[in-house]
């Protein structure tokens, strides 16, 4: 089954590019480490969910490119075509002469309707040219003004439209010293109106891609394509295929709802992280070996410590005992905190994906009282290796990674809005002061129900 | 048939060479129908035509798509099961209910049974409905009005997290989102083969082939296996015809049947194996509604116990006079069956009660069975022979 993507603003639009990019090169990668068959049935269920095909044989991925200026979809179209392995389509952007200036309310009130019917019909012929439809994903920052507007209306138009699909939003988070000064307001705004109209957050954190890039891939001058193409590689390592529940010789054909239905079926706890191991530059790769003994522990104390990346892990946080509560369970500073999960999806890649042995993640402790194991915990796998790396491992969390961010985030903006400072240049535009207080009454439901798991 | 067949007192039929055609007509529109021969044997309650017989009425009581689920249960599931399914149906025969669960005894009570479901409804029809080979595409409406209605109360094994719950609920409805959106799919999918398939089809009004249409193309064997399956659909349906045709053969010949069945004894003592599992809230109306059976019981035996005396009262008068056969008829149908009282209204006639009957037995005492006829019908070295 299919899935549209909806590139929104300069961040979507050049993160959507790295993404399609990435699961291309993977498709036609050399080494799958698998056989022939098994090769083409995985280029086969890639290609269907994420590219359409054209007469002369070059695929066309299945997105609608959505910015109000013309600079970064010029780029981004070419970009591809230049490539000649794949390509957009020729009809599928959506831009305007003038951006909208960091401005949500903007992006929200004025943009989102005065556009919206020419935005839907370049959605909905998409969606016509798949033979069935799974969902959608929507890239879009969470800070910016276009893209956080825009796309908290569309990803409703999208819900309204298209009620049976799922929407799956790919939410940048913002560096945590960002320079605009509204990116608190605008990020709480996208999220609580993202959290009632969408039906995954999947947050990429910048900061913790920046340590990636910094301290993994030994990057000096660190670039918005850096940052892009590792993020790239994270999701498509948890969406590329992976063997379906019943027998290892088909491929999944729905893991958007497959994931939806493992990890975010309860309306209050949406948000997830995603973590991947190993994560290294490319020439690196013929000298290094792996096991899934090393990798499965790594993850899995990642997983636990709040760890963002392979290196500096705190091995001091563990499980707590059963029957005792988890450290800092009554307040969001203490540190060490234990990582308490809802429910985790791992992906294995590689050789001998089917030996590896995941009892580690399947303790009661790493999970909340109310979910047993059998129910929060899922593993999908397949032979075929990812982007060359002999063994990888991808793990998708519904678990307490980001209460620690989005409460700083909220109080921040509370901040600044006790002191009213900035608010009118939203109720100029129709965001009134009872929306923003709607939303700090979500955010701060949401923070206290991940905290009291 | 090669037995020499004795004419039973009261068999009927236009010809008894009717019957097994009959039969057979019947046994063939039936999933898993038995030969006539056991049939036959059934009304003689014969064993060996139980079993099936048990599995000629699980066919029948079935739901759509369960049979493949018959493998799976041994024949005392299978007996409990039916047994269940007719008595929900509202079968009240307290002889089925009794018969035994390894499948070994009661044919005749098994082919009382099945005649009381064809006669009940459009059985047959039914059946060959629910088995149809279906040639057009079809795609069933979605609706879906409201989710998880709370059903009986069941209880949990410990404090139930509301948490866990709305998980389930949200579980739930993301699944009802898939079952949509491959609906949309299928959909898709089967307007593209008609589109395909535009003006293949011999039948203009159509104008496409539906899907089992086009793989019985694509495919010979495929093609084959639906020849077959219409063949066979094709023969149930003659031979359904067949049965409409005779079946008053089968109907008085039934009688025949029934007429054969020991008088049933109104056990007081006999309970329904099973007992329906009763929602709470309406343990207090059953209540109501036994007490207010008891008040009626109670009322009916001081309407009866008067009624009883006064008969008693006549009979033993009459005793006491004559032996007329009003006298007889009243005792055998009192249900007074003590032989020495028995003996006492059939010869004696002008000896009180308590003494020992001084007159030789008449010989206008006529034996206990049927009116009159001389030869009967003997069971042959197999079993009774004859319909």
């Amino acid at each position: 089954m299919s899935i549209v993507t909806v590139q929104l603003g300069q961040c979507g639009n050049q993160i959507g590019f790295e993404v399609f990019d990435a699961l291309f090169s993977d498709l036609h990668c050399s080494q799958g480490f698998c056989s022939k068959k098994e090769n083409e049935a995985y280029q086969a269920s890639c290609r269907e969910r994420f590219f359409s095909e054209e007469e002369n044989g070059v695929p066309i991925a299945r997105a609608v490119l959505i910015d109000m200026e013309p600079k970064v979809i010029n780029q981004t179209l070419s970009k591809a075509a230049q490539s000649g392995r794949w390509k957009y389509g020729q009809h599928s952007c959506f831009c305007q002469k003038q951006g909208s200036g960091n401005n949500w309310a903007y992006g929200y009130s004025v943009h989102g309707p005065r556009h919206q019917e020419s935005i839907m019909n370049l959605i909905q012929k998409e969606v016509e040219k798949c033979d069935s439809l799974s969902g959608f994903f929507i890239i879009m920052s969470m800070a910016g003004g276009t893209g956080s507007g825009l796309g908290a209306f569309i990803t409703q138009n999208l819900q309204d439209e298209f009620s049976n699909s799922l929407r799956m939003n790919q939410i940048i988070w913002p560096y945590g010293t960002g320079e605009v000064i509204v990116q608190n307001y605008n990020s709480i705004l996208t999220l609580s109106h993202l959290y009632r109209s969408s039906d995954a957050l999947l947050v990429h954190e910048n900061d913790a891609v920046h340590k990636i890039c910094a301290k993994l891939m030994n990057i000096k001058q660190i670039s918005f394509s850096n940052i892009n193409q590792v993020l790239a590689h994270q999701l498509g390592s948890v969406f590329q295929p992976t063997y379906s529940a019943e027998s290892s010789s088909h491929y999944r054909r729905n893991p958007l709802g497959d994931l939806m239905e493992n990890l975010v079926p309860h309306p209050e706890f949406k948000m997830l992280g995603i973590r991947n191991i190993p994560q290294m530059p490319e020439n690196s790769l013929a000298y290094s070996a792996f096991t899934w003994a090393g990798l499965l522990k790594h993850l899995r104390q990642m997983l636990i410590s709040n760890a963002k990346m392979e290196e500096g892990i705190n091995w001091q946080v563990r499980p707590p005992l059963s029957g005792l509560p988890p450290l800092g369970r009554a307040s969001v500073g203490m540190e060490p905190h234990f990582n308490t999960s809802i429910a985790n999806l791992v992906i294995l890649r590689g050789k001998e994906a089917h030996s590896a042995d995941l009892e580690g993640f399947k303790e009661p402790a790493l999970y909340t009282t109310w979910l047993k194991p059998v129910d929060a915990f899922s593993v999908w796998r397949t032979q075929r290796a990812f982007r060359r790396y002999e063994k990888s491992a991808a793990l998708v969390s519904n678990s307490q990674f980001l209460v620690k961010p989005l409460d700083t985030i909220v109080g921040r903006a509370w901040n600044m809005f006790a002191s009213k400072a900035y608010i009118h240049q939203y109720t100029k535009f129709g965001v009134e002061e009872e929306d923003f207080l709607d939303s700090f009454t979500l955010l701060e439901q949401i923070v206290a129900s991940y905290c009291n798991l | 048939m090669g037995r020499r067949r004795r004419r039973v007192a009261g068999a009927a039929g236009v010809g008894v060479g009717a019957l097994p055609e009959a039969i057979a007509a019947l046994s063939q529109s039936l999933p898993a129908g038995p030969s006539p021969e056991v049939f036959r044997r059934a009304k003689f309650d014969r064993p060996e035509a139980a079993s099936a017989l048990w599995r000629l009425l699980f066919h029948v009581l079935s739901p759509l798509g369960a049979v493949g689920a018959s493998a799976s249960l041994g024949p005392e599931a299978r007996a409990r099961w039916v047994k269940s399914a007719l008595s929900s149906q509202g079968y009240q025969r307290p002889a089925l209910a009794r018969l035994p669960e390894d499948g070994s005894q009661g044919s005749r009570e098994l082919l009382l049974a099945l005649s009381w479901l064809l006669a009940r409804g459009p059985l047959l029809e039914r059946l060959l409905a629910q088995t149809r080979v279906r040639l057009g595409d079809e795609v069933p409406a979605l609706e879906c009005e409201s989710l998880a209605r709370p059903g009986p109360a069941v209880e949990a094994e410990g404090p139930v997290d509301v948490r866990r719950v709305q998980w389930l609920l949200g579980k739930l409805r993301l699944r009802w989102r898939g079952l949509a959106s491959g609906q949309q799919e299928q959909s898709a999918l089967l307007s593209k083969i008609h589109g395909y398939t535009h003006s293949c089809h011999g039948n203009h009004s159509l104008g496409h082939l539906s899907v089992t249409e086009a793989e019985a193309l694509r495919d010979p064997e495929n093609g084959r296996q639906l020849l077959q399956a219409l063949e066979s659909e094709n023969a149930r349906l003659e031979a359904a015809v067949r049965w409409r045709a005779c079946e008053l053969v089968y109907w008085q010949w039934m009688d025949t049947v029934l007429g054969s069945c020991p008088l049933e004894v109104p056990a007081a003592a006999s309970q329904p194996t099973f007992l329906p599992r009763i929602p709470e809230h309406r343990i207090s109306e059953l209540e109501l509604v036994a007490r207010e059976l008891q008040g009626l019981q109670e009322a009916l035996r001081e309407a009866a116990e008067p009624r009883r005396a006064a008969w008693q009262a006549r009979a033993t008068s009459a005793a006491g006079g004559h032996s007329s056969p009003s006298a007889v008829a009243c005792w055998s149908q009192a249900g007074a069956h003590s032989p020495q009282l028995a003996a006492r209204a059939r010869g004696c006639g002008g000896a009180s009660l308590g003494g020992p009957c001084r007159r030789p037995c008449s010989s206008s005492s006529q034996p206990c069975s049927g009116p009159g006829s001389k030869t009967l019908a003997l069971p042959g070295p197999l079993g009774p022979t004859g319909w």
